[in-house]
C-alpha cells in the first residue's frame, strides 16, 4: 500500500487521507492541504509527499485525445504492400478469428482498402508521414516518436475511451490528468492544474460522444477533476461578475464577506472556514489569471500564423493548442484537448481529411512553439484515439474511398518532447497493420510510460478505494516502455 | 497547528495505540494482517498452504510445518521470525510488495502474541447481539457517546442556540432552511417538548421525503439518461417520485427492501410495486453500435449485483468478480451467486437507445384518466350510431354472389385526417406532428392535413399498424402541396414490412442517406413534383419490392427541408370483390381470424377473431355482419363512412395514450433463467463452475428448499429477523446522513479493508434495536435528531477541533457544508423564487452554455440542452435532469456524483470553482435579487435591512460586529448605484423572473449586492 513512503515525521497524513481508502472529506482535505503546503511553501497546489519518486523528464503533459480512433493505415502506419491487394479479401491466416465488432461481423467479405494518400519519407530520421493530410506533422517527424503498436482491450468507443483515460473500461475509476494533479500538484497559484478543452470539430464528422469520466477525479478527490477552459460563454465556468458588477464592487464584497467569516471562524473555530476565505481568493485571482491567460494581444504575429487563421476563434482547435502552451507556461500541470469526429466508418478519405485540417498545422505549431521556448524540454506531448481501424473495408469500396470498422489489436500514437527520443518509430506491425509483430505497447505501458516521464513509478502511485490499492494502470503488471525514452 | 492535531489523531480512534492489555484483534490486528499479509496467506489465496486470518490454520502453520503463531511465545511463532529474519528470500513481506510493516505495527503484532493471539471473526459479520447500554441518564445514543468521551477525558458542549437548532433541524429532515415564521414559532414556544414538536413538524413536511430521497438516489445510481454513448434520454422519474413517497409514508424499510428488489415477484403486484423495481433498472446501459450482446448481459447482471452488495452489505463486490476476494471471505463463487439472482433480467442487453426501453409500465396521470373515459362514452355512443345503421344498409356478400363478380379498382386510405388506430405514431424527435385545417393550411380531403416544415431531415411515421394487404396491381400514393417559397429537397415514402425496407425519393435522390441506394431500399421515383398545388405522389408497389398479399405494418412521410402538407395517403389496386377484405364479409371475416379487435367489446369480438368457420348462430353472424358494415365496407353509405372516420380517431387518441403517456423501467426476468456460472477472471465469454442464486457463504443461507432461490427470497432475507449486516449497514448510512459521518466512515465498506466503527456497541444497539422494532425509519432518524449529540453547540474552542477533527466522537455538535442541491435549494428558498411542485420529469434550470454541447453524441437527444421556462426554472434540484455524462456543474462542482455507480458517501470540498458559482451563477444572483426585493419592501432601512437579511438567511439576528460591517457594505453599495443608475439596472435583471415594481433600482441593486454577501457566507452554506 505504501503509494508514497511516508517521512517520520508525518505518520498520519496517509491515514487521514486515504486511511479507510474512501473519499477524504472536508476535514481531510483541509488537512491534507496543511500537511502538502509544509512540503511546498506558498503553493496552492502543493504535491504528495514524496513524489516525485525520482527526477522527472517532463513538468507538464499535454494530452492531444483523437477521439473516435483516427485511422492508423491512413496516418502513421504506411503499408505499401497493400496497393495490390486492392478488393481481395483479407487473407484468413491474417484475420485469424479475431473478435469484430459487431457492426462488420455480419460483413460477406472482409476486402482491403489501401490508404488512397501519398506517404512520404521526412526529415533526418526518415519517418513515413502522410504527406496529403498531415504536412505540417511531416515536418517535424524528428521530433516525435511514433508508437505503431498501442492495443487495447476495448472495441467500441464509449468503453475504449474511458479506458485509455483511466485505465478501466468500466467508469467510476481516476482519469490520468486527475492522478497527475493529485499526485504532482500544480506550480500555479492562479490557475486549476488540471485544464481540458473540447474544441469543436468538422460538421459532417461522426461525432462520438465525450464524457465527463475522461478527465474526472473518479475516486480521487473531486478537487483534482480537471476544470474546462471554454470556447464559448466564460473560459472558467461562472468566472465573470454579473452584469452591472466590476471588479471593485467584487474586491469590496469579498472584503465584507473575509471579515464576517473571520467572525465565524473565531465563533465556531472551523478550520473549513479559513480554507474557504482562501478559496475566495483563489477564485478572485482567478477573474483575473483567465482573463490574462486568454488575451492574445500579447502573441507576436509570426506565432499567432503559426497555428493557422482559426487561432484567435476561441473553441477551435488551433486557439485551444495556443492556450495549452500558454497554461503550461504559466504552470499548469496537465492540459488535455479532446477533437472528436475521428470515427470514418465510410467516407474515410474526405472526413479524415477535414480532421487534419482542424488538426494538423495547430498540432505541429504548438510542437515548434513548446521547443522554440525551450519548453518540450519539459512538456510531454502525447497524440493518439482510442483505438485504431480496420485495413478492410467497411461499407463502399473505391479506390477513392472506404470505411474502416474499429480496430483495438494495434494502433498508432505519437509522443515528443518531456524525456521522450524524437525521431524514432516504435514497435511493428504485419503487412495489414492487423496484428503486433514487434514491441506491443499496451494502453497500460503507455500511461505508465507518461506517468515515468512526470517522475512517477506507476506501481508505487496507488489511492486506496474500495478495499484495493487503486492505479491508473490497473491490476494487470504493467512496464513502463523504456525504447520510448531519450 | 498541524503537528498539534497529528498527535491528537493517534490519540482518537483513527489509529489508535493500544496498550498490550487490550489489544483487538479486529481493531488492532486484522488490519495489519489485512494490509501485508492476506493478499498471499488470506481467504483468497493461501501461498505456501498458509492461512492467517484464521487461527486453526495460523497456529498449524503452512508448508514448512513452523506454526506462524504460537499463543504467549512471540519469538518461537514463524510470523515474527519472517519478519525480523535477515535472510532476503525469507523475509515477509517479500520486497516486491514493496510493502513493510513499521515498528508500531510489528511491535503490535508481538504484543498480541505475547498477550495470547485471540482471534476474533470480522465485526461485522458476527450476529447482532444484545448491548448493554451503559448507565447513566439521557438517550441511548448519548449514553454510548458519552461514555467513550468520558474515557478520552471529553465532555459534550452544551446545547446549541435555538436558531442554529431549528435551521440544522430543517436542513436535516427536509433540506430546506426554517422559515422566519418557523423560527419565531419555535423561539415563542417556551413549554416543554418544544424541540420535539418542532421536529415532528419537519417530519409532517412533503419535503421530507424528498430530502431523504435525495440520499437514497445517491445509492441507487438514479438518472435521467442511459449513461453511456448516446446517453440518450431515459424515462423512469416515477421511480424517483415512488422514492419520495415512500420516504413521506415512512414505509418500513423492509418493504421498502423487498418492493425495490422484488415488488414484481409478490403476489398482487401493485402499479407502485412494480414501480418500485425501478431501482434494479438504473445502472447505466449502452445501445452503441457493436456492442456484443453477450457481454452486456454479463455486465449489465454484474452491476447488478454489485449494487446490492454495496447497497445492503456495504461489501464491495467487484473484486470477487475476477478472484476469490483476497482480504473479505466472498469468493468468485459468492459472486456469482448474487449475480444469477440479476443474470436472467428480462430487459435486453443493448438498451436501443430509447426512452423506454422494455420491461416497462405506463402511468397514467389524472388528467389522461379523465379524457379517456371521455372518450370511451364518445366511442360507445358512435359504435351505437353506427350499428344502427349498419343494420338498416342493404348489404349482400359478393363472395356468396352466383356469377363470380368482375374485379374492380378501388383505393385504400391509410391517412386521411388520422392514421388507422392500433399502431404507434410519431415523428421526428423534437419535430412534433402537426396537424392543420382549412383554415390554418392546405387540406386536400377530409378536414384535416398535417403541416411539416423543417430546415432537415423529418417525418411522421406509424409503426405496428393492422396489417394492410397489398393489393394486385398496387399503387402506393400520398398528396403532397409543396409550399412554393419553401421547396424541400427530397420528398420520401417508406413502408415497413418486417423491416424499413421499402423506399421511394422524389427529388435530391442522395439527401436522404436511407436504405441501399439503387435496390428497392432506396428507388429513384423522379423529380420533386410541382409546387404550390396538390399534387399525387405515386409509384408501383412492385418497383419497391412489395408485391400482391404482402402485409405492410407501418409507413413513413418523409421530407428534407422545406414546408409540405401531407393528406391522404395509401393504395389503390385491383380487387376482386369476392375476396377483398373491404367488398366481401366473408373475405374480411377471415382475414380477422386470429386477430384481436381494438375498440370492439366481448362478446363480439371473440367472434370475430374466431373467423367465419367457427360461428354458425344466426344473431352472432348478423351481429358481425352489421360490424363490418360499420367499420369496413367501402361501399357504405356516406353517413357511415363519417361516422366511421370518426371511431378511428377516437381509436387513434386511446391508442396514443398508451403509446405516449410516460412510463418508467421497471424490472422482470426471463421466463426461462438463464445458466449462470463463475466467468473466469471476470471475462463474459469465460464461464467456469455453475452456479444457483445464492447468498454469500459467510452471510448465511437463504434457506429455500426444493426450488431455485429468486430476488424476492434475496430481498426477504436481507431484511429477515437474522439478518445482522445489512441493518449495521443501512442504520449506518442514515447516522451519515443526520451526524455527516458514519459510525463507520467507509459507510459503502464494511469489509476488513473498511475503516472499524467508532462506536461499535452503539452501531450494534442501533441496528438491532431499528431491526427488532419493525425497520421504522422516522423512529430511528428521530431518535439521532433528539439526542443530545445532535443538539450540541458546534462551536468549539481550538483544542476541541484538534483532538477530534472529524468529530468522530461527537465531542461537539455536527457542523457540515450543505450538499450540492441544499446549495441551490437554499438560495431558491430565501430568494422567494422556490416552486415546491414534486415529481414529474426532470427539469432544466439555467445552465451555462456549453456543457451538453461539447460532449453530447452527433445523434444524440441530449446533446442540446433546452433550458426550461418559467416556474420550472425553480423546482427543487432533486427535480433536475440528470445527463450522466454531463451533470449540471452547479451539482458537480458541489461533489455531486454523477450517478453513474453507486455512491453511498459524497466528499464535501471547498474549491476556488465553488466561490465563483456562489458569486456569479445566474440562480444565485437571482436569487440575490429575490431576496434584496423582500429586505427593500420589508425594513426602513440599512440595518433593519441587514438585520431580516441575516433572519431569513442564517435564521438569526447579526451580531452588532456583523451588522456594523454589512451596514457599511450596504451603505457603500447604495452609494456606489446611486451614483450608476445603469450598471444598477444591470444587476436587477438578472435571470427570467420580471424585476419587482415599486423599488428604486439603485436601492434594488444595493440590497442586492447585500444579498449575494450573505448567500456567500460560510454560515449560509454549512448546516451549523
Amino acid at each position: 500500500m505504501s503509494a508514497f513512503k511516508l517521512a517520520p515525521d508525518e505518520p498520519t497524513r496517509r491515514s487521514f487521507f486515504e486511511g479507510a481508502g474512501l473519499r477524504a472529506g472536508s476535514v481531510a482535505l483541509g488537512l491534507l492541504a496543511t500537511f502538502r503546503a509544509s512540503a511546498a511553501p506558498g503553493r496552492v497546489h502543493p504535491p504528495v509527499p514524496g513524489l516525485p519518486h525520482h527526477k522527472p523528464t517532463a513538468k507538464a503533459l499535454i494530452y492531444l485525445h483523437m477521439n473516435g480512433a483516427p485511422s492508423q493505415i491512413d496516418t502513421w502506419d504506411h503499408k505499401p504492400v497493400l496497393k495490390e491487394y486492392f478488393n481481395k479479401d483479407l487473407p484468413q491466416s491474417v484475420r485469424g478469428g479475431q473478435r469484430l465488432s459487431t457492426m462488420t461481423s455480419g460483413q460477406q467479405r472482409f476486402p482491403v482498402a489501401p490508404s488512397k494518400f501519398t506517404f512520404q519519407r521526412m526529415g533526418k530520421c526518415g519517418t513515413w508521414a502522410n504527406t496529403d493530410i498531415l504536412p505540417y506533422t511531416a515536418r517535424i517527424v524528428d521530433d516525435i516518436a511514433v508508437i505503431k503498436t498501442v492495443h487495447t482491450n476495448a472495441i467500441n468507443h464509449d468503453p475504449a475511451c474511458t479506458f485509455v483515460m483511466t485505465g478501466s473500461e468500466v467508469p467510476g475509476k481516476a482519469s490520468i490528468g486527475s492522478w497527475l494533479a493529485y499526485g504532482l500538484g500544480s506550480e500555479s497559484n492562479n490557475l486549476p492544474a488540471f485544464v481540458v478543452f473540447t474544441p469543436r470539430f468538422p460538421d459532417g464528422s461522426n461525432g462520438q460522444a465525450l464524457f465527463t469520466r475522461m478527465w474526472s477525479s473518479g475516486f480521487l478527490p473531486t478537487a483534482f477533476n480537471g476544470v474546462a477552459l471554454r470556447g464559448a460563454g466564460d473560459p472558467v465556468l461562472y468566472l465573470r461578475n454579473p452584469e452591472g458588477v466590476t471588479p471593485a464592487d467584487r474586491r469590496a464584497m469579498l472584503d465584507a464577506l473575509g471579515g464576517l467569516n473571520s467572525i465565524s471562524s473565531a465563533r465556531y473555530h472551523d478550520p473549513e472556514i479559513q480554507n474557504r476565505i482562501s478559496q475566495y481568493e483563489m477564485a478572485y485571482r482567478m477573474q483575473s489569471s483567465v482573463p490574462e491567460l486568454t488575451d492574445l494581444s500579447g502573441e507576436p504575429r509570426h506565432i499567432l500564423e503559426m497555428y493557422g487563421p482559426a487561432v484567435t476563434n476561441p473553441g477551435s482547435f488551433a486557439h485551444s493548442a495556443i492556450m495549452a502552451r500558454r497554461l503550461v507556461e504559466r504552470g499548469v500541470r496537465v492540459v488535455q484537448l479532446l477533437h472528436r469526429g475521428w470515427d470514418q466508418h465510410g467516407n474515410l478519405p474526405r472526413e479524415l481529411g477535414n480532421q487534419c485540417r482542424d488538426t494538423d498545422q495547430p498540432t505541429a505549431a504548438l510542437v515548434t512553439d513548446l521547443k522554440q521556448r525551450g519548453l518540450l524540454d519539459e512538456t510531454l506531448v502525447v497524440w493518439g484515439g482510442e483505438f485504431g481501424r480496420t485495413v478492410y473495408s467497411q461499407g463502399t469500396l473505391t479506390p477513392e474511398t472506404y470505411g474502416r470498422d474499429h480496430h483495438p489489436r494495434n494502433f498508432c500514437m505519437w509522443m515528443a518532447g518531456g524525456g521522450v527520443r524524437g525521431g524514432q518509430v516504435f514497435g511493428e506491425t504485419d503487412d495489414f497493420s492487423y496484428n503486433i509483430t514487434k514491441d506491443p505497447v499496451h494502453v497500460n505501458d503507455l500511461n505508465a510510460t507518461i506517468l515515468h516521464c512526470l517522475g512517477i513509478d506507476h506501481e508505487r502511485f496507488t489511492f486506496k478505494f474500495q478495499g484495493l490499492d487503486q492505479r491508473l494502470t490497473g491490476v494487470e503488471p504493467q512496464k513502463v516502455i523504456n525504447g520510448l525514452l531519450a | 497547528m498541524p503537528s498539534r492535531l497529528i498527535v491528537a489523531l493517534v490519540c482518537i480512534g483513527l489509529a489508535p495505540l493500544a496498550q498490550a492489555a487490550d489489544i483487538s484483534f479486529n481493531r488492532d490486528i486484522r488490519p495489519i494482517l489485512s494490509e501485508y499479509c492476506l493478499a498471499c496467506h488470506g481467504p483468497g489465496k493461501q501461498v505456501a498452504r498458509l492461512r492467517l486470518d484464521q487461527a486453526d490454520a495460523a497456529l498449524k502453520g503452512g508448508k514448512s510445518g513452523a506454526p506462524a503463531v504460537v499463543p504467549g511465545k512471540p519469538a518461537m511463532s514463524e510470523l515474527v521470525k519472517r519478519l525480523h529474519t535477515g535472510t532476503e528470500s525469507e523475509r515477509m513481506p517479500p520486497a516486491s510488495t514493496r510493502k513493510a510493516p513499521s515498528p508500531r505495527e510489528v511491535k503490535l503484532l508481538e504484543d498480541w502474541i505475547a498477550s495470547g493471539a485471540t482471534y476474533e471473526g470480522h465485526w461485522a459479520f458476527e450476529p447482532l447481539a444484545a448491548v448493554p447500554v451503559p448507565a447513566g441518564e439521557g438517550a441511548v445514543i448519548d449514553r454510548f457517546l458519552q461514555a467513550t468521551l468520558r474515557d478520552k477525558g471529553m465532555a459534550m458542549r452544551p446545547e446549541a442556540p435555538r436558531e442554529a437548532l431549528i435551521r440544522r433541524v430543517s436542513f436535516t429532515l427536509t433540506g430546506l432552511p426554517p422559515t422566519v415564521a418557523e423560527v419565531d414559532q419555535f423561539l415563542a414556544d417556551k413549554a416543554p417538548g418544544a424541540y420535539e414538536r418542532m421536529v415532528d413538524r419537519y417530519f409532517a413536511s412533503p419535503r421530507h421525503g424528498e430530502e431523504m430521497a435525495r440520499h437514497w438516489l445517491d445509492i441507487a445510481r438514479y438518472a435521467d439518461t442511459h449513461g453511456l454513448h448516446l446517453d440518450n434520454e431515459r424515462q423512469m422519474w416515477a421511480y424517483r417520485d415512488w422514492v419520495v413517497n415512500a420516504f413521506n409514508r415512512n414505509m418500513p424499510f423492509d418493504q421498502f427492501t423487498i418492493d425495490q428488489l422484488a415488488g414484481d415477484l409478490v403476489p398482487n403486484p401493485s402499479l407502485d410495486q412494480q414501480v418500485a423495481t425501478g431501482f434494479s433498472r438504473c445502472n447505466v446501459t449502452t445501445g452503441e453500435g457493436g456492442s456484443i450482446s453477450e457481454e452486456w448481459v454479463y455486465r449489465n447482471a454484474v452491476e447488478r449485483a454489485s449494487t446490492v452488495f454495496t447497497t445492503w452489505l456495504g461489501l464491495t463486490g467487484a473484486c470477487a468478480q475476477c478472484h476469490d476476494h483476497k482480504f473479505d471471505p466472498i469468493s468468485a463463487r459468492d459472486f456469482y451467486s448474487m449475480y444469477a439472482f440479476f443474470h436472467s433480467a428480462a430487459d435486453p442487453p443493448l438498451d436501443g437507445n430509447a426512452l423506454l426501453t422494455a420491461p416497462t409500465v405506463r402511468l397514467e396521470t389524472a388528467e389522461v384518466k379523465a379524457r379517456r373515459d371521455k372518450l370511451n362514452a364518445r366511442l360507445a355512443e358512435t359504435a351505437a350510431s353506427l350499428v344502427a345503421l349498419a343494420r338498416a344498409a342493404d348489404y349482400s356478400d359478393p363472395a356468396k354472389a352466383m356469377d363470380k363478380p368482375a374485379p374492380v379498382t378501388r383505393e385504400e386510405a391509410w391517412f386521411d385526417d388520422a392514421f388507422p388506430a392500433g399502431g404507434r405514431v410519431f415523428a421526428s424527435p423534437g419535430h412534433p406532428t402537426q396537424y392543420v385545417d382549412a383554415s390554418s393550411g392546405k387540406v386536400f380531403s377530409g378536414s384535416k392535413a398535417l403541416r411539416r416544415t423543417d430546415s432537415g431531415l423529418a417525418q411522421d411515421v406509424i409503426e405496428g399498424m393492422p396489417a394492410k394487404s397489398i393489393p394486385k396491381g398496387a399503387k402506393l400514393f400520398a398528396h403532397v402541396y409543396i409550399d412554393p417559397a419553401n421547396k424541400p429537397k427530397t420528398l420520401m415514402l417508406q413502408y415497413f414490412k418486417g423491416g424499413w425496407l421499402h423506399r421511394a425519393a422524389w427529388g435530391d435522390y442522395d439527401a436522404i442517406p436511407w436504405g441501399k441506394a439503387g435496390t428497392t431500399e432506396r428507388v429513384n421515383a423522379g423529380p420533386l413534383p410541382e409546387s404550390g398545388k396538390w399534387v399525387r405522389l405515386e409509384i408501383e408497389a412492385s418497383k419497391l419490392g412489395l408485391v400482391a398479399g404482402d402485409q405492410v405494418t407501418g409507413f413513413a412521410m418523409t421530407q428534407f427541408g422545406g414546408l409540405v402538407y401531407w393528406d391522404k395517403a395509401g393504395v389503390s389496386g385491383s380487387a376482386d370483390p369476392a375476396a377483398d377484405p373491404a367488398l366481401s364479409l366473408e373475405a374480411w371475416w377471415r382475414s380477422q381470424r386470429g386477430k384481436n379487435q381494438t375498440g370492439v367489446a366481448e362478446p363480439l369480438a371473440g367472434w370475430i377473431k374466431a373467423g367465419p368457420s367457427a360461428r354458425k348462430v344466426a344473431s352472432e353472424i348478423s351481429q358481425v355482419r352489421d360490424h363490418f358494415i360499420a367499420t369496413a365496407w367501402d361501399g357504405a353509405s356516406k353517413e357511415i363512412k363519417s361516422l366511421r372516420a370518426g371511431r378511428e380517431a377516437i381509436l387513434t387518441e386511446l391508442g396514443s395514450f398508451d403509446s405516449n403517456a410516460p412510463g418508467t423501467f421497471v424490472y422482470r426476468d426471463l421466463d426461462k433463467p438463464r445458466e449462470s456460472f463463475v466467468m473466469m477472471r471476470g471475462q463474459y465469454d469465460k464461464p467456469g463452475e455453475k452456479v444457483e442464486p445464492a447468498a454469500p457463504a459467510v452471510l448465511g443461507t437463504i434457506g429455500v428448499k426444493d426450488r431455485r432461490a429468486n430476488r424476492l427470497d434475496l430481498a426477504r432475507w436481507l431484511v429477515s429477523p437474522t439478518q445482522s449486516l445489512a441493518p449495521r449497514v443501512i442504520a449506518n448510512r442514515f447516522w451519515q446522513q443526520v451526524f455527516g459521518v458514519g459510525l463507520v466512515k467507509s459507510s459503502g465498506d464494511f469489509g476488513t479493508q473498511g475503516d472499524l466503527p467508532s462506536h461499535p456497541a452503539l452501531l450494534d444497539w442501533l441496528a438491532r434495536d431499528f431491526r427488532d422494532r419493525g425497520w421504522n425509519v422516522r423512529d430511528l432518524i428521530r431518535s439521532m435528531v433528539l439526542s443530545r449529540a445532535f443538539r450540541q453547540d458546534s462551536a468549539a474552542p481550538p483544542p476541541e477541533w484538534a483532538k477530534d477533527p472529524e468529530n468522530r466522537l461527537l465531542g461537539r455538535g455536527p457542523r457540515i457544508r450543505l450538499d450540492a442541491e441544499q446549495v441551490r435549494d437554499n438560495a431558491l428558498f430565501v430568494g422567494g423564487l422556490a416552486k415546491l411542485d414534486m415529481g414529474g420529469r426532470g427539469t432544466m434550470p439555467y445552465q451555462p452554455p456549453n456543457i451538453w454541447e461539447p460532449v453530447g453524441f452527433t445523434g444524440s437527444n441530449t446533446r442540446i440542452y433546452q433550458q426550461s421556462k418559467g416556474d420550472s426554472l425553480y423546482r427543487r434540484s432533486l427535480y433536475v435532469f440528470l445527463k450522466r455524462t454531463a451533470p449540471a456543474p452547479f451539482m458537480s462542482n458541489f461533489d455531486a456524483p454523477n450517478r453513474e455507480t453507486p455512491c453511498s458517501r459524497r466528499e464535501r470540498s471547498n474549491t476556488p470553482l465553488q466561490a465563483l458559482q456562489l458569486m456569479n451563477d445566474t440562480q444565485h444572483v437571482e436569487a440575490a435579487r429575490g431576496l434584496a426585493a423582500r429586505l427593500a419592501r420589508e425594513a426602513p432601512d440599512s440595518a433593519a435591512r441587514v438585520r431580516l437579511a441575516w433572519r431569513v438567511v442564517v435564521s438569526r439576528l447579526p451580531e452588532p460586529d456583523e451588522e456594523k460591517s454589512a451596514v457599511a457594505f450596504l451603505e457603500r453599495m447604495l452609494a456606489r448605484y446611486g451614483a450608476d443608475k445603469e450598471a444598477a439596472g444591470k444587476l436587477v435583471r438578472a435571470g427570467e423572473s420580471p424585476v419587482p415594481a415599486g423599488i428604486p433600482e439603485p436601492d434594488l441593486a444595493a440590497c442586492t449586492m447585500l444579498a449575494n454577501l450573505v448567500l456567500n457566507l460560510d454560515e449560509t452554506i454549512n448546516r451549523n
